[in-house]
């Protein structure tokens, strides 16, 4: 995208500006905000906290992406994926859903992985216990029905129906 | 100790007791954790952050009684009081400067302590003086099991705990050390250890954590991965480095002894000296002189004083703790006066 001023350069400065509660956005050049009295350096180190964007570089979509029914954002919460790669910050628990899709590669860069090891809260506890015990118990059925032990098989399936029906 | 007193009290953690204590000031562990169906901080209002407060409150309010929760709105408290919490680590500064229903709580050892509505709708966190990071680990894993049972923390099964920034995504978890490590800067060893942290994903940072430059020799190291490991795998993480950096800094300091003990012994003289009769002192100069003061009792050079006492005068000279005990707002000037009387006091009670 080139500088909306001097239409020569490359976009390196997306400004906003609040006056009289007007909001106004400009694309410019380094040279052009450097002109108008920034400087990206002074504006990065006002910027202590950190942001997605400072870290990964700016996403494609955030700079190609003008419409706006491409990005809805969360349905719970409103939050546009572009927000958040720009704050470096989630609206609400709903947007790990929404943002599925781009999240993973997100997250292997930073964490060098996009999937949990660690603990879990106790409604997921028991149902990982559960996955795990139902996951025995079919090694176990298919055992039973190879050897032709259809009485253990039978008393196998029941338990399986049962733990089934309470998940 | 009370919101409203902070005179002679320093939380258990600044104790100067436990392993490694002359290095490792304290041991810290904290846990994000979210509740479903409400923004986070970014997007929440004053509503969303009340039904936050409540549901917290009332979590609370089902933890073990012996535990003796002090719970309290930052609203409640003017900014001398809330700028005390952030010198004793008890809340951050984001949550001290912010706005809206904002909740504190602690026990009285200040050992644990947890935020809500601070960036996640709760940080919870345990902290333990010297090197003790499993200890600090079990009080956390039951403490947070505690509050499990009673609130839905949001979770996914591939993402695990789902916080506001996604640095914290998965466990939640930040595991942290906070070191003196005076030796390793004097001899301008410490960016090769800050370069070596790095490299194994760990982050090195000043005293009051993210966004903060080391000064006065003190350091904090944590882990910047939380997510693709397990908790243990964490703490194993920081316990593997640890002891190598410790080594080195005693290394060090033995050998500052051996080759230039006069030099040293000057050092630490003039600032036990300049913290003994200066009038005026700034708070980034006392930190710079209670450091090589610290470095001294460590080493045996300064009689009796002991790293309790030089832990009371780091606490007690900074500009909250000031403010308090005076009891008013003070200027710059007025709190450099007070500062140096204060640290005189405590090194006059040997």
């Amino acid at each position: 995208m080139l500088c909306e001023k001097c239409q020569q350069n490359e976009v390196a400065v997306h400004l906003t500006d609040i006056a009289a509660g007007i909001k106004k956005k400009y694309q410019l050049c380094k040279e052009c905000a450097a002109a108008g009295g920034v400087s990206i350096h002074a504006e990065l180190k006002k910027h202590k906290k950190f942001t997605l964007t400072e870290f990964y570089g700016s996403s494609p979509s955030e700079s190609s992406n003008q419409d706006p029914t491409a990005d809805p954002g969360c349905s719970k919460c409103g939050m546009r994926y572009s927000l958040f790669r720009k704050e470096g910050k989630f609206g609400c628990s709903h947007d790990y859903q929404e943002f599925r899709s781009d999240l993973d590669e997100l997250l292997e860069k930073f964490h060098a992985s996009s999937q949990h090891r660690g603990r879990a809260p106790g409604r997921f506890r028991q149902q990982v216990s559960r996955q795990v015990q139902l996951d025995q118990l079919r090694d176990e059925l298919t055992l039973a029905v190879t050897n032709e032990q259809f009485e253990e098989a039978a008393k196998i399936r029941d338990q399986m129906r049962l733990l089934e029906s309470h998940s | 100790m009370s919101f409203e007193s902070a005179k002679s009290f320093v939380g258990e953690w600044l104790a100067g007791e436990g392993k490694d204590s002359d290095l490792v000031i304290s041991s810290r562990v904290r846990l994000a954790r979210n509740l479903p169906g409400i923004p986070f901080s970014t997007l929440a209002d004053d509503s969303h952050r009340e039904q936050v407060a409540d549901l917290i409150g009332s979590a609370l309010e089902g933890l073990r009684p012996d535990l003796q929760l002090n719970s309290k709105n930052l609203d409640d408290l003017d900014s001398i009081h809330r700028q005390v919490l952030v010198e004793r680590h008890l809340v951050s500064r984001e949550l001290a400067l912010g706005s809206g229903p904002r909740i504190v709580s602690f026990d009285d050892s200040e050992a644990i302590s947890l935020m809500g509505n601070e960036e996640d709708h709760l940080r919870i966190q345990v902290v333990k003086s010297g090197y003790c990071l499993d200890e600090a680990w079990q009080q956390m894993d039951q403490l947070e099991r505690s509050l499990d049972g009673q609130l839905h923390f949001a979770f996914d099964q591939q993402y695990g705990y789902l916080t506001a920034c996604p640095t914290n995504t998965g466990t939640g978890l930040r595991v942290s050390v906070m070191l003196h490590l005076p030796a390793l800067v004097i001899t301008g060893q410490i960016e090769e250890v800050t370069r070596a942290a790095t490299k194994i994903h760990l982050a090195v940072r000043g005293l009051f954590g993210e966004g903060t430059e080391a000064q006065g020799d003190f350091f904090q190291i944590s882990n910047q991965r939380t997510l693709g490991l397990s908790e243990e795998e964490i703490l194993a993480d920081i316990s593997s480095v640890l002891p190598k950096i410790l080594s080195y800094e005693r290394k060090l300091r033995k050998e500052l002894l051996e080759s230039k003990r006069e030099w040293i012994e000057d050092r630490i003289g003039r600032s036990f000296g300049i913290l003994s009769h200066a009038k005026l002192i700034t708070s980034q100069e006392g930190l710079e002189h209670l450091s090589l003061v610290r470095l001294g009792v460590c080493m045996g050079l300064l009689g009796n004083l002991t790293l309790e006492q030089v832990n009371r005068m780091f606490l007690f000279s900074q500009p909250g703790h000031l403010q308090a005990n005076e009891g008013r707002k003070m200027s710059s000037d007025e709190r450099d006066n007070k500062r140096a009387e204060v640290l005189a006091g405590i090194l006059q009670e040997n």
